[in-house]
């Protein structure tokens, strides 16, 4: 186990940067996931950790050694590939023991190591079976074998559930935090699926061109997005995002959305400091979808965090436990998260209520929060 | 329903005459192919006399291997007359040194050049891909002229030589293209695990390249048995290998002409090559089409 130090970090392949000036820092025990779009960079961020590419500048320390030209089987790390990377040709006990075997560890020990990774993972059935013979679901724990049974300072995971099926992918993502919580091992997992993001990482680390756009925790980044980027990536449904302006509604700030006929004023409950430069002028306003919801109790009491409006519905998206109620506000499609049972018709007018207290505004040039 | 049935029932009359149409033109193709091998076979049992007496399609009355005995252990290669047999291990002694060294330093050379890219790798691949397309007859003099400053004219290590040399190029190409298919992923899961470039050459990229070793050791087994021109160039004498032998016991002009004998030899000098395919042809299919299914 150990902590892990990124210090301005940057790589370029020729002219073409692919990281630029990347800092981090994750302690002992940590769950770091790295997010973001295919292209962003966190797969090769990955492999400057685990030594497989070379970064152009920068430091990277695993506890307080420099390992920048450590080479990868000496930095005390291990990976799980996104396509398992099994050794074809040898056993599912023969694939778990070959690091082992490699750095000279001796046959009892290598026994022993791989009877109680088996035992954790329960494979003991698999240990003599080609990787040919194995499930989607079985490679991928006996990938995840080969990095346990090294008892690395550091796990590096790359897309590691994105081949599985989607049931399997959420069983094997409650499988890997337990393990997380059992080993508190220090873990590096690169994904692009939000979802596992938040629910395995102690903090997220989301990246867009290779520029870390926000390194926060899971609820941090989901309330207090950084920018527009990293608040429409991190939740599903994404964000609503509406142009409009900030204005002085006798002495309280409120965001005022044009809209045809009769422009909606939404006054903000307890402004925060930083509003008050931007009175008068563009913003983006910024909502999820389930601050959106049907008119609530307690709505039409003065001072209240909920605001009331009017809107028709276009389209309606039930899933089940929330209908996806699809209005249209300025211009762009806005979705509101209803309960069912108070779920309207499309076409029809309805009341709803927005939660003032869980907003964003973005300044709409720089797209940074405010 | 009655339409339906008329029509099927011509359909099934066409499918008739079609297929046995099929077979016809199939059985004639091999027919075209078998019977020369036919000729020679029946030809090689046959005594002389009978050659003389007979016509060149009937089959011997008497079969006798007298003939294939004589082009083994007598028939006179140039002034020689010591048979084919020391011929036939030159040819051995050369081609499965040459087709040892060829495939295996193809799989290291296709295995660098995938897995282990470096700069200028595509061209160096580029380079050897031009070798595949060299005729032999372009490179006679020089190599006759490096062989000779080795002190390996005219001997079998020059011969194995030139083979490795000219059989490098393809077992390349076989074995950088089967390597793309192996994913990169494989040789970063082993680096991190501690192997180097030879452990996993041995440990992991060898053992899965079976089909691709297969297909090789026939293609070059093939080519450098079958070989003539380089044979006859570079190894003269008691060296040569056996092609070269048996194109001087055929076109010997002094004596009778022996016709069961030559064919005896030239049988001879087939079957290795007959016998590779038929013990290992199911694997050379494979191996060809081996890349495109997933490990």
């Amino acid at each position: 186990m150990a902590s892990l130090t990124l210090d301005k970090v940057r790589k370029a392949f020729g002219p073409v940067e692919v990281l630029k000036e990347i800092n981090l820092a994750i302690e002992d025990g940590e769950f770091l996931v790295l997010v973001g779009p295919s292209g962003c960079g966190k797969s090769t961020l990955l492999n400057l950790i685990a030594g497989l590419e070379s970064s152009t500048d920068g430091e990277i320390r695993i506890g307080d050694r420099v390992i920048n030209d450590v080479h990868p089987k000496d930095r005390n790390i291990a990976m799980v590939f996104q396509s398992y990377a099994l050794y074809p040709n040898m056993t599912v006990r023969k694939n778990i023991t070959f690091g082992l075997e490699i750095r000279g560890v001796s046959a009892q020990e290598r026994d022993k190591a791989v009877a109680d990774v088996a035992k954790l993972l329960q494979i003991e059935a698999l240990l003599d079976r080609k990787p040919s013979q194995l499930s989607g679901g079985q490679r991928q724990r006996v990938a995840m074998g080969r990095a346990l049974v090294r008892d690395p300072d550091i796990f590096l995971f790359d897309e590691p559930l994105s081949n599985l099926d989607a049931k399997l992918r959420v069983d094997m993502r409650t499988e890997i935090k337990k393990l997380h919580q059992r080993l508190g091992s220090t873990i590096v997992y690169v994904t692009h699926d939000q979802i596992e993001a938040m629910t395995l990482a102690s903090r997220i680390a989301v990246m867009k061109d290779g520029i870390l756009q926000q390194f926060d925790t899971p609820q941090n980044i989901y309330e207090r997005p950084n920018n527009m980027f990293v608040a429409g990536f991190i939740g599903s449904p994404s964000m609503n995002f509406v142009n409009a302006t900030l204005i002085d509604n006798n002495g309280q700030l409120a965001v005022s959305i044009e809209r045809e006929g009769n422009p909606i004023t939404l006054p903000l409950f307890e402004a925060p400091e930083s509003y008050k430069a931007y009175a008068g002028k563009k913003v983006v306003f910024g909502i999820r979808p389930e601050a959106l919801t049907h008119k609530r109790t307690g709505s039409d009491e003065p001072g209240s965090q909920y605001v009331n409006f009017d809107s028709k519905v276009e389209v309606i998206e039930p899933t089940g436990a929330d209908t996806m109620t699809v209005i249209e506000i300025a211009g762009k499609e806005i979705v509101a998260r209803v309960r069912p049972d108070r779920a309207p018709t499309p076409g029809e007018s309805m009341t709803f209520s927005a939660d003032m207290s869980q907003i964003s505004l973005f300044d709409p040039d720089t797209e940074l929060r405010i | 329903m009655a339409d339906l049935q008329t029509y099927s029932h011509d359909a099934g009359w066409k499918n008739t005459v079609l297929r046995g149409l099929l077979y016809l033109v199939l059985i004639l193709f091999a027919a075209y192919y078998l019977f020369p091998l036919i000729v020679m076979v029946s030809t090689s049992l046959k005594s002389l006399d009978e050659i003389r007496e007979g016509s060149l399609i009937s089959l011997p009355r008497v079969v006798t291997f007298d003939a294939w005995n004589y082009a083994w252990n007598e028939a006179c290669v140039g002034v020689e007359c010591t048979g084919i047999k020391i011929y036939f291990w030159n040819s051995v002694k050369m081609a499965i040194p040459a087709v040892l060294i060829s495939t295996f330093l193809g799989a290291i050379n296709g295995y660098a050049l995938t897995k282990w890219r470096f700069k200028g790798a595509n061209i160096v691949f580029a380079l050897l891909l031009f070798g595949c397309f060299i005729p032999f007859q372009v490179v006679l003099l020089p190599m006759s002229q490096v062989l000779g400053k080795l002190g390996l004219a005219s001997s079998t290590p020059g011969l194995v030589m030139v083979h490795v040399v000219y059989g490098l190029c393809f077992t390349t190409l076989f074995f950088r293209n089967y390597y793309v298919s192996i994913p990169d992923e494989l040789v970063k899961a082993a680096t991190i695990d501690g192997a180097g470039f030879f452990t996993i050459f041995w440990r992991i990229i060898l053992p899965i390249s079976t089909p691709i070793i297969v297909v090789s050791v026939i293609w070059q087994f093939t080519q450098i048995w079958n070989d003539f021109l380089f044979g006859a160039s570079f190894a003269s004498g008691e060296n040569a290998p056996m092609t070269v032998a048996l194109n001087n016991i055929v076109n010997t002009t002094t004596g009778v002409k022996q016709y069961n004998v030559d064919m005896a030899a030239a049988l001879l000098t087939g079957l290795p090559t007959l016998l590779v395919y038929v013990l290992a042809g199911k694997y050379f299919v494979r191996g060809l089409t081996a890349g495109s299914v997933k490990g």
